[in-house]
């Protein structure tokens, strides 16, 4: 009886070591819940600048970022730099960059986009249903979505230039080929 | 007499109106919105439900819950939705069938072994005190009680 208490004390030691390792060994900017590695949530939403409405659906075939942001998140002011960078270097290319307001006015929003410099397409989500369905906890995130509509990663809080550039080239066809 | 008659006629009355409150009725729309909103956890709070929470994200997450009854979706198809986007994560209470529901299982696992070892503990001494001493053990005790009665006198 002793050694059978002796094993089982050693085996749950064991597994309470090895699941400690394990949840160590995870980036917590990189939750792996909900959305990754299932297809993106459609959606079409207003263009924060007035021209119209915008659709995840017109991207179909390219690499999409799509960056959730707020004025007054001050992570998304310290990411800003990172992504306009790395918007200008894949500008024209099969990567778009796509910006989505969370929680706030449209002004408070378009005025930030002119602020920051911010070129690439932005949407408002009045109703935070993007944000709901991708799973978001709060601003900054970013997904990266595969020309085949599938979210191939996620980064939760200010992301930089490396990590962007990592995430678009491992899911560009142009870089696997 | 007419007191009585009066206490029993008020007693039925209790007894009835609590019945008619606890009967088994179709739940309304709010009270479903309710109840699924008791069971989904705020993401933006700390240990809240989107009941409880008066967040920004709590509101836009109880328009929704209110919008998918509204279009006739079964309370499972919409802790679907919120599962599909959060993960488990975003109920309060984890499903007890997934990697979750370790949570439920890990404690009763523990009772179940507490039980076992102190259950094993009494057998062992069960079977212990019942047998008889071996001669080795009777000369030690019987050399025991000489020492101490030549030890009084």
């Amino acid at each position: 009886m002793n050694r059978i208490v002796r094993s089982l004390i050693v085996v749950a030691l064991l597994g309470l070591v090895l699941t400690l390792a394990l949840a160590f060994r995870r980036d917590p900017h990189d939750i792996r819940t909900g959305t990754v590695g299932k297809p993106a949530p459609a959606f079409a939403a207003a263009r924060l600048d007035g021209t119209g409405d915008l659709s995840l659906g017109q991207y179909a075939g390219k690499v999409v970022v799509l960056n959730f942001f707020a004025s007054w998140c001050e992570p998304c002011t310290q990411e800003n730099p990172a992504l306009v960078r790395v918007y200008e270097r894949y500008r024209g290319t099969d990567v778009v960059m796509i910006g989505v307001n969370y929680q706030e006015t449209r002004d408070n929003g378009l005025g930030y986009v002119h602020r920051m410099g911010i070129g690439w397409p932005t949407i408002a989500d009045d109703d935070g249903r993007i944000a709901l369905s991708y799973g978001v906890f709060g601003p900054p995130e970013t997904f990266f979505i595969r020309p085949d509509g599938v979210i191939a990663g996620r980064h939760i809080g200010p992301i930089d230039e490396t990590t962007l550039i990592t995430g678009i080239e491992t899911i560009r066809p142009a870089a696997r080929q | 007499m007419r007191t009585r008659v009066v206490l029993f006629a008020a007693v039925l009355a209790v007894v009835a109106a609590v019945a008619f409150a606890a009967r088994p009725h179709e739940p309304t729309a709010d009270e479903r919105v309710d109840r699924i909103t008791a069971e989904l956890r705020c993401p933006v709070c700390q240990g809240l439900s989107v009941k409880d929470s008066g967040s920004e994200t709590a509101r836009q997450m109880r328009d929704l819950v209110a919008q998918r009854v509204q279009q006739g979706r079964t309370d499972a198809e919409i802790e679907a939705e919120f599962r599909g986007a959060y993960g488990d994560w975003i109920l309060l209470s984890p499903p007890f069938a997934s990697w979750s529901g370790i949570v439920w299982l890990v404690p009763i696992a523990a009772i179940a072994a507490g039980l076992a070892l102190a259950f094993a503990r009494v057998r062992k001494r069960e079977r212990t005190d019942g047998r008889a001493p071996t001669p080795g053990e009777l000369a030690a005790l019987r050399a025991r009680v000489a020492q101490e009665e030549a030890a009084e006198g």
